[in-house]
């Protein structure tokens, strides 16, 4: 199973249908079905690159989290601040990721989100997500 | 933008199975706020809300209600709350609220009724401020 992960291994958990195939269905039967929207899968495994990213992302991303902390313009956030130590409880962490969303217009998710402990990580999953998104 | 809208959309909104555990009803907290956050830039369209606000001030908006119910730990009142959270946004996205009332609710919020906000007492002193609020101070 998973207890013998890796660092750098997440598995995805199995999701069920796509999207595309619940609005089909919608349309045949006509009675309103209940679902709600699941995002389609990537792929099955995705193993998670740690490269550095860019100093501005990390810079931005520190702006974001200063913000929605609301912490004075001089306190240091670096690459390797825990989201934690910074004084963000998990809701705190779930608004900055979506605040990142915004920012950066990508989209993140659930499991990526939950793996996200420092700054760095945050940048470096936007980078990943950006690269994919423009390639 | 348009994947987050569209990763927002609520169809149908029906009652899910009661929460197993607190773990599962937290999980399930933070997929709402995340659905909530991803609908703001719709809703902000839909009311034409670019001058009066930023996305950002409403997610602080949504988190703190969500906040002011951060200290229940019984799993079904959760799930209710939940519940009712899911049906003000199906209905604040499907169009049947009207921008007063967003405004009222959630631009302005707790901190005071509109009118509260007007210029007209700036200027006046703390003392006379106190004094239309109430008796004693």
């Amino acid at each position: 199973m998973a207890a013998a992960s890796t660092s750098s291994f997440i598995p995805l958990k199995p999701r069920p249908t796509p999207r595309g195939l619940s609005t089909i269905a919608v349309l045949k039967l006509g009675a309103p079905l209940s679902f709600s929207f699941r995002r389609p899968v990537l792929a099955p495994a995705r193993l998670r690159i740690s490269c550095v990213a860019k100093p501005e992302t990390v810079e931005k991303v520190a702006k974001v989290v200063k913000k929605q902390l609301a912490l004075p313009a001089e306190t240091l956030v670096t690459g390797d601040s825990k989201f934690a130590a910074l004084g963000a409880d998990s809701l705190d962490t779930v608004e900055i990721v979506m605040g990142l969303e915004e920012e950066f217009d990508i989209s993140v998710e659930e499991d990526s989100a939950q793996s996200i402990a420092t700054v760095q990580d945050a940048a470096d999953l936007i980078e990943e997500l950006v690269r994919k998104k423009c390639a | 933008m348009g994947e987050r809208a569209a990763a927002a959309s609520l169809k149908f909104v029906t009652v899910q199975a009661n929460s197993a555990s607190l773990a599962e009803a937290r999980a399930r907290v933070f997929e709402f706020f995340k659905t909530t956050c991803r609908s703001i830039p719709t809703v902000m369209e839909i009311y034409n809300l670019q001058d009066v606000v930023n996305e950002s001030q409403l997610r602080s908006a949504v988190s703190s209600e969500i906040r002011r119910h951060a200290h229940i730990t019984n799993p079904k009142v959760i799930d209710m709350l939940l519940q009712k959270g899911t049906e003000e946004l199906h209905n604040i996205v499907q169009h049947s609220k009207q921008r007063h009332h967003i405004i009222g609710q959630y631009v302005v919020g707790q901190r005071g009724l509109v009118h509260d906000l007007g210029t007209k007492d700036e200027g006046t002193s703390d003392f006379l401020k106190n004094f239309y609020k109430s008796n004693y101070f």
